[in-house]
């Protein structure tokens, strides 16, 4: 009997103290997703990682997204500007397809800038989700986040055309949501109501972060290859980029090797070793997995010996190592800037490089600029748009008084200098000569470049996943 | 031994029998005129074609307004046959064609697959050379100056050019022959007027002045100020309405209505001005002719602001806005702004 008085109490004690904090322990070692996010320094360290997922990862191992890393793949080398240093067979698993124009929707490397970016997307959804949780102002947090979702949609929609949409954090049942894809517009109102916000509530304190002169740019290319452009509002944008006078020319190689100077306005940010990036080694002769990517064509060389000026130099170099044939490096982007000399030994490790990589600058914001004003015509003589074009040509030493302006000069300009920064099929598109100049390229190098070409294929494997929800472009 | 060749022989018969069953079975097997053996597609029982194809294409101009580029973008198709509608045709996968002359094309893309089975899409392309539209002279309302109605008050040279958020109105005088518009000396008598423009167009002014004869001694020579301001300077979320009646014009205020410039500070500000050009007293008191040019920039619509400057900034004998006019009137007759492209 005793001991039955003793489990009773036993029992009872068990009772009461089973409803107590004992039994639910909220974890004070670690954050949860429930109780995180409450000050302005917790939604900043998430936009941080936005920014890492932007970045990519610097290894070669193919689990994880490369980020912005992989771009060049599918821009660059999809645009007759670049090329593999050989098009051999192991290259042409993946990274060959490009320059010929014989992308599979299997293509791992376009698998992984579309996850990438929809990472950078759900880290973005993730700040903009939480932003009620923090009782401080958190406009310039909510006008930054929207920034990097913007520049991720305005990467996604001019490679993939029609895509999933996505601005929220989806939950368990919303599987719909990320394999539908929906009207190209529909993107780009997204991508225009975002930046309206962020160029609002951005300052230009940062160059690796969002900045309003970044959102204002962004905003004018939007504007530009938005269906019906409208080419006032760009050329508003540009100009307040122009009028704020925070940005400048710079000596050419400096654009690209004195870090963070005049004439960046936006740049993913990189650190030697600890934060790097592998692409400058890709782009070497064997340093990377791959015996050299990102080479110039003999095309895009011509373009710069004829139309380059001094940039030329600085753009592009001859393969020292490669003996057997006569290839083309970029030269804008040697691993923390050691060109390895002839022997292609470098001092540090270039696999480890701290290059920035740029995403906008001055020089294509004055090119945008010249383009806005033409606002789809085939010249102008307009003085604006003749004095920003003639500053760029300046800069390159051709100093010769440009009194006309076609089309085809300013699209050939911006070839020559932005040559390897991903800009050329963008820019093809967007001034209607892609068709024109692809399908010529194609013809003489052999290549099977057709119009479908111009869109990626959606990955196979997220086909594969949305159990008929999701369609494939046309071509694939 | 016997037994040997018995099997021998047994063997190398059937060996021979099965040569021929097998070599009677290849005649026929690849014999398609046996009916039974034939192909036995597409009757019935056989597989249907679950992807047929789709035809569908786009077309665009290129630089040359006669040459179209046409993208591909049929579905489940492996060959092409394009008729582009003037004669011209192709097999090949995307379409490029140059038409002779302008006109109205029908283009047809023929899509067939493996199986034989085709679909069409059809077209019509619009060939048409591109006009650069005209860029129109600009319109003013009452840019002679004549004594016309007001939204209130009685008529006026000054009417539909009056923002009393930045000035005083100009007042009714005459000279040269007709109606006239006056700066008084020593008050903010200004004029305002909105007007459509193109974009990124060069315009020339011409304003047709006469300055009192300069004070001799005077410490404070009249000037004549004159500025187009841009559209893209106007307050948030104004859309200028272009009246064509001087009793529609609000004067600026809240009884008649705002403007899109409300105050000299939003005038003053550098980065809202196409133009800025002050004239001094020229000490002849006959009309002369100004000219001025602009280029609209990226604006569809800019503001016409003339005012007398000279004077000392208070102490005027109108409203204070921070700026008078100086010793002398000026008289405008007439302004006409035409388009240079």
């Amino acid at each position: 009997m005793k001991f039955v008085k003793y489990i009773a109490v036993l029992f009872i004690g068990v009772l009461a103290s089973s409803c107590s904090d004992f039994l639910d322990p909220k974890p004070n070692s670690a954050s949860t997703s429930n109780n995180y996010y409450t000050t302005l320094a917790e939604l900043e360290s998430a936009l941080i990682g936005a920014y890492d997922a932007i970045q990519g990862d610097g290894s070669y191992d193919r689990d994880e997204n490369h980020g912005v890393q992989y771009e060049f793949y599918i821009t660059e080398m999809r645009s007759g500007n670049s090329s593999t240093k050989i098009a051999d067979a192991d290259d042409f698993s993946d990274s060959g397809q490009f320059e010929s124009f014989s992308v599979l929707a299997t293509n791992g490397i376009v698998a992984n800038y579309y996850d990438s970016f929809y990472q950078v997307i759900f880290r973005a959804n993730v700040v903009l989700e939480n932003l009620g949780n923090v009782s401080e102002d958190t406009s310039a947090i909510e006008a930054e986040a929207k920034f990097i979702r913007a520049y991720a949609y305005f990467n996604l929609v001019r490679l993939f055309g029609d895509i999933p949409l996505v601005d929220h954090v989806l939950t368990a049942s919303e599987t719909d949501t990320q394999f539908i894809r929906v009207d190209k517009n529909l993107v780009y109102d997204l991508i225009i109501s975002d930046l309206e916000t962020a160029k609002d509530g951005l300052d230009n304190t940062y160059k690796t972060r969002a900045s309003k002169a970044a959102a204002q740019g962004l905003l004018a290319k939007a504007y530009l290859s938005i269906e019906n452009p409208e080419y006032l509002k760009a050329q508003i944008l540009c100009e307040s980029i122009i009028n704020s006078q925070e940005f400048d020319l710079v000596n050419f190689y400096d654009v690209f090797y004195s870090e963070l100077n005049d004439e960046i306005i936006f740049a993913i940010g990189y650190q030697t070793i600890d934060d790097s990036q592998n692409f400058s080694a890709q782009w070497m002769n064997a340093v990377g997995r791959s015996s050299g990517l990102n080479y110039a064509t003999y095309d895009l060389v011509g373009d710069l010996d004829l139309y380059g000026g001094d940039r030329t130099q600085f753009t592009y170099r001859q393969d020292p190592i490669h003996l057997t044939s006569v290839r083309y490096q970029c030269a804008k982007y040697f691993p923390d800037g050691d060109d390895g000399g002839d022997t292609g030994e470098f001092t540090g490790n270039p696999e480890l490089a701290g290059n920035d990589w740029i995403v906008l600058r001055y020089a294509d914001i004055l090119l945008l600029y010249a383009e806005a004003i033409m606002a789809g015509g085939q010249e102008t003589n307009n003085a604006a748009a003749l004095n920003a074009f003639q500053l760029v040509r300046n800069r390159a030493g051709l100093t010769d008084v440009v009194t006309n302006l076609t089309k085809e000069e300013l699209l050939l300009e911006r070839r020559v200098e932005l040559a390897f920064e991903n800009h050329r099929l963008f820019d093809l598109v967007r001034f209607g000569e892609a068709e024109t100049t692809l399908s010529a390229y194609s013809e003489l190098n052999g290549f099977g470049y057709t119009t479908s070409d111009l869109l990626l294929p959606m990955p196979q494997n997220e086909v594969n996943l949305s159990n008929g929800l999701m369609s494939q472009n046309p071509g694939y | 031994m016997k037994n040997i060749n018995r099997i021998k022989k047994q063997v190398k018969n059937k060996l021979v029998g099965a040569l021929l069953i097998v070599a009677c079975i290849t005649t026929i097997a690849c014999d398609p005129t046996i009916d039974s053996l034939a192909f036995d597609l597409p009757d019935a029982n056989s597989q249907e074609d679950l992807t047929p194809p789709a035809a569908a294409f786009t077309a665009s101009v290129t630089a040359d307004y006669l040459t179209y580029t046409f993208a591909n973008e049929s579905t489940s198709a492996t060959t092409y046959a394009w008729d582009f509608g003037d004669g011209n045709s192709s097999t090949s996968v995307d379409g490029l064609n140059t038409y002779p002359d302008e006109g109205t094309y029908t283009v047809t893309l023929t899509a067939s697959d493996a199986l034989g089975a085709v679909n069409t899409y059809t077209a019509e392309v619009v060939v048409e050379e591109p006009e650069a539209p005209p860029v129109l002279d600009p319109t003013l309302v009452n840019a002679d100056f004549v004594k016309l109605p007001k939204s209130s008050g009685s008529d006026c040279a000054c009417a539909a050019w009056i923002n009393k958020s930045i000035g005083d109105q100009g007042e009714s005088s005459s000279g040269n022959g007709s109606d006239v518009l006056k700066f008084d000396n020593n008050e903010p008598d200004a004029i305002y007027q909105e007007f459509e423009v193109v974009p990124n167009a060069n315009y020339l002014i011409t304003v047709v002045s006469s300055f009192k004869s300069l004070e001799s001694g005077g410490l404070y020579p009249s000037e004549l100020e004159l500025r187009i301001l841009a559209g893209t300077g106007y307050t948030d979320g104004y859309t200028p309405v272009y009246y064509t009646d001087t009793v529609d014009f609000p004067q600026g205020n809240s009884d008649s209505g705002f403007w899109g410039y409300t105050s000299i500070a939003q005038v003053e500000d550098e980065a809202n001005n196409l133009l800025i050009r002050v004239e001094d007293n020229p000490s002849d008191t006959s009309y002369l002719s100004y000219q001025y040019s602009f280029n609209s920039g990226a604006n569809t619509s800019v503001a016409l602001f003339m005012r007398g400057l000279g004077g000392p900034a208070t102490g005027g004998a109108g409203g204070d806005f921070g700026y008078n006019s100086g010793d002398e009137e000026i008289r405008t007759d007439s302004i006409v702004i035409t388009a240079l492209d």
